[in-house]
């Protein structure tokens, strides 16, 4: 190594284009040569991922990291290397799962699958007779009654959270994050061991009560920060033009945190509505269609995939694959309903602040 | 001035008072406090009429219960012990935890250090939809999906290094199906969101001079996350990894399906095809549950609504210490 002066280079400027090839290059090749690896000898295509690829692809880009920056380059590349590795297995894990949803549930897309019940189906009856339609109807049901319940709760919880000055709210906040990792099994037995102890029969109602406990810690949180989003000047303002406190609430913040707190509701469905355990530890299950919660049978969506799920015959088997499509269709529903709504209030949010300053 | 004024009485001093002043606003207050302390109540429901239904199994098993290793019930005074399906859960959740862990934070990292804003934006949609699957789906897909390609790797471990204790297997013939490893990967999927999203409010909140700073010092990406990002940050990922190993150890039906429960006990090879968790076990038991037994399953559930409310009770005191901007 000589002492040489080096030349003057713009070290924010390290990243030109002839690099840039050469980061190209260090991320095609280890590809290139591990999947030549796989053709030559036949390997594994695990033991490559892990035992070829994954080496070779830290080689590249600790060379390139090293020409770059040198020797501070590699551990840079190292973390990249990793993150990128990573960050990438996640996602194929997912797009594993939407991809098999999809492939295999389409099978069983038709009209009469989202219309029809199962009354007269067996085992091996083909997928062109019965589908979802009553267990549809008993989930519309079963967690609308839920929500019906929990929302008024859950917002008064998140009210007395932002707008009280009680000093049990830090407690109360912890207890609620607590409950929010209720062990939704859990939630299923307690609901148990109130009917046992009241001698109440199963029924759709159960299910409900069941699945308040889990919905409940959600629309807390998530209404919690939408209430605080809204500039607390405003609320001031109300109070100091003499409004009592819960007019403040109803004409100035409520308006104002109003898309956030329906975003605290959709996301308190989307959590509760592909709960299984509690609904099969309380909620009797049928093949017709049912309208009452109160008694007798009812069939939700996640009980009738879970129904099908341990079966050995492939037509039920398809059956619970198109189930659980149309499950995750409703839980896409509402997350690209929060996705819409979290975006226009982000964009609305901007004048008010605006108004709010002057 | 008049001298009438002089003498008229000084006006009463008005009451101040930090209290709700009118009677809408001591009603706004009472419903919301109602509403609030029934946190309270919940949680003390769900202890007393748990502890009540529990009580006959409770009784009549003793402390065996927790530690025994056998359920039967054939025998006259029915046996119920539920010790592996303990020992199996803290088994899986540890195993989910340790997947999960590298996964989340570098998913977290990549959204807010590496991404520009428009593409974090969708890391994070994902991220989140990952948290939105239901666990029956992920129950369906680990078992005719996921559970055949990790089986693979299973006996690819075994293959390469079957000599460490963990990956050794009785015998090769049973298959790779049906292990804590496989419900320990399930289990980190279904974490991951917890621990990213938790991991990622904490890299973002984090202030940009001090990282900035260390840029600017000479330091690069990577000594910068180990000098500078990773301690400050640290204590709220562990508070958030406490909370994903809570949920872990609550996931019910996503393992019920790739894992073979069994009632013996699985010290820690974690490819054989046995294991156990205590939420799982309620699942599979309940079907064909007598009476007696109903009364064990839910004396099972409590103990487990005891290790996970522990769990994440530590974990949100350790996340809200760790996150003072969130405090008030």
């Amino acid at each position: 190594m000589s002492f040489a002066p080096r030349p003057a280079v713009q070290p924010w400027a390290r990243v030109n284009t002839g690099r840039r090839i050469q980061i190209l290059l260090a991320s095609i090749v280890p590809i290139l040569l591990t999947a030549a690896v796989i053709l030559v000898t036949g390997l594994d295509r695990n033991v490559a991922l892990m035992g070829v690829f994954l080496p070779l692809q830290l080689i590249a880009a600790s060379a390139v990291g090293f020409r770059a920056f040198g020797r501070r380059g590699v551990g840079d590349a190292a973390l990249i290397v990793f993150v990128v590795f990573f960050a990438t297995f996640v996602l194929v894990l997912l797009a594993s799962v939407v991809f098999s949803l999809v492939s295999q549930g389409a099978q069983a897309m038709s009209w009469g699958f989202f219309t029809q019940n199962n009354r007269y189906v067996s085992n091996t009856t083909s997928l062109e007779y019965g589908g979802v339609g009553h267990a549809i109807i008993g989930t519309l049901l079963v967690v609308g009654l839920t929500t019906v319940v929990t929302v008024p709760l859950g917002i008064a919880m998140a009210i007395y959270l932002t707008q009280s000055q009680s000093k049990t709210k830090g407690i109360i906040r912890t207890l609620t994050q607590a409950i929010s990792g209720l062990p939704s099994v859990v939630a299923g037995l307690f609901i148990l061991s109130i009917a046992i102890t009241l001698d109440w029969q199963k029924s759709g109602f159960l299910g409900s009560m069941a699945l308040l406990p889990l919905m409940l810690p959600t629309i807390a949180r998530v209404a919690e920060e939408a209430l605080r989003l809204v500039p607390v000047d405003l609320r001031y303002a109300a109070l100091a033009l003499g409004a009592p406190n819960y007019r403040a609430f109803f004409q100035v913040i409520l308006p104002a945190a109003k898309s956030g707190l329906v975003t605290a509701i959709l996301l308190g469905v989307a959590r509760i509505i592909g709960e299984t355990a509690p609904l099969i530890l309380t909620v009797p299950i049928n093949n017709g269609t049912s309208w009452n919660l109160f008694s007798g049978e009812i069939m939700t969506l996640p009980a009738y995939v879970y129904n099908y799920l341990g079966s050995a015959f492939v037509p039920s088997q398809n059956r619970a694959w198109g189930g659980a499509l149309v499950l995750m269709i409703l839980v896409a529903i509402l997350f690209g309903a929060t996705r819409i709504l979290s975006r226009s209030k982000s964009l609305k949010s901007k004048p008010t602040k605006e108004k709010a300053s002057k | 001035m008049s001298e009438s004024s002089v003498t008229k009485p000084a006006p009463v001093r008005r009451k101040l008072s930090a209290g709700p002043l009118s009677t809408g606003d001591k009603w706004f207050f009472r419903t919301t406090s109602i509403a609030a302390n029934f946190a309270f109540v919940l949680v003390a429901f769900i202890l007393i009429f748990l502890f009540i239904q529990a009580l006959p199994a409770l009784t009549s098993q003793g402390l065996p219960f927790v530690y025994g290793t056998e359920w039967n019930n054939q025998q006259d005074p029915i046996v119920m012990q539920i010790g592996p399906m303990i020992w199996g859960s803290l088994l899986i959740g540890a195993i989910g935890v340790v997947f999960a862990t590298p996964l989340a934070v570098s998913l977290a990292y990549l959204i807010v250090f590496m991404l520009p804003s428009r593409l974090a934006k969708v890391a994070t949609t994902l991220v989140d939809l990952l948290a939105a699957l239901p666990s029956v789906i992920i129950g369906l897909w680990g078992l005719f999906v996921f559970s055949p390609v990790a089986s693979e790797w299973g006996a690819i471990l075994n293959k390469y290094l079957g000599w460490v204790p963990i990956f050794q297997v009785k015998s090769a013939d049973n298959g790779f199906g049906g292990s804590p490893f496989i419900a320990g990967w399930i289990v980190a999927i279904m974490i991951v969101p917890i621990i990213t999203s938790i991991t990622r409010e904490v890299f973002s909140q984090l202030d940009r001079d001090l990282i900035n700073g260390a840029l600017a010092l000479g330091g690069s990406r990577f000594s910068t996350f180990r000098r500078v990002i990773f301690p400050t940050s640290a204590g709220a990922v562990v508070g958030g990894v406490l909370l994903g190993l809570g949920r872990a150890l609550g996931e019910t039906v996503a393992i019920f399906y790739v894992l073979q429960i069994t009632f013996n006990i699985n010290w820690g090879q974690i490819l054989e095809p046995n294991g156990g968790a205590v939420a799982s076990m309620i699942l599979s038991k309940f079907g064909e549950a007598t009476q007696e037994e109903v009364s064990g399953l839910i004396a099972a559930g409590l103990v487990l609504f005891i290790l996970t409310l522990g769990i994440n009770f530590i974990a949100s005191i350790i996340v809200n210490r760790a996150q003072p901007w969130r405090k008030n």
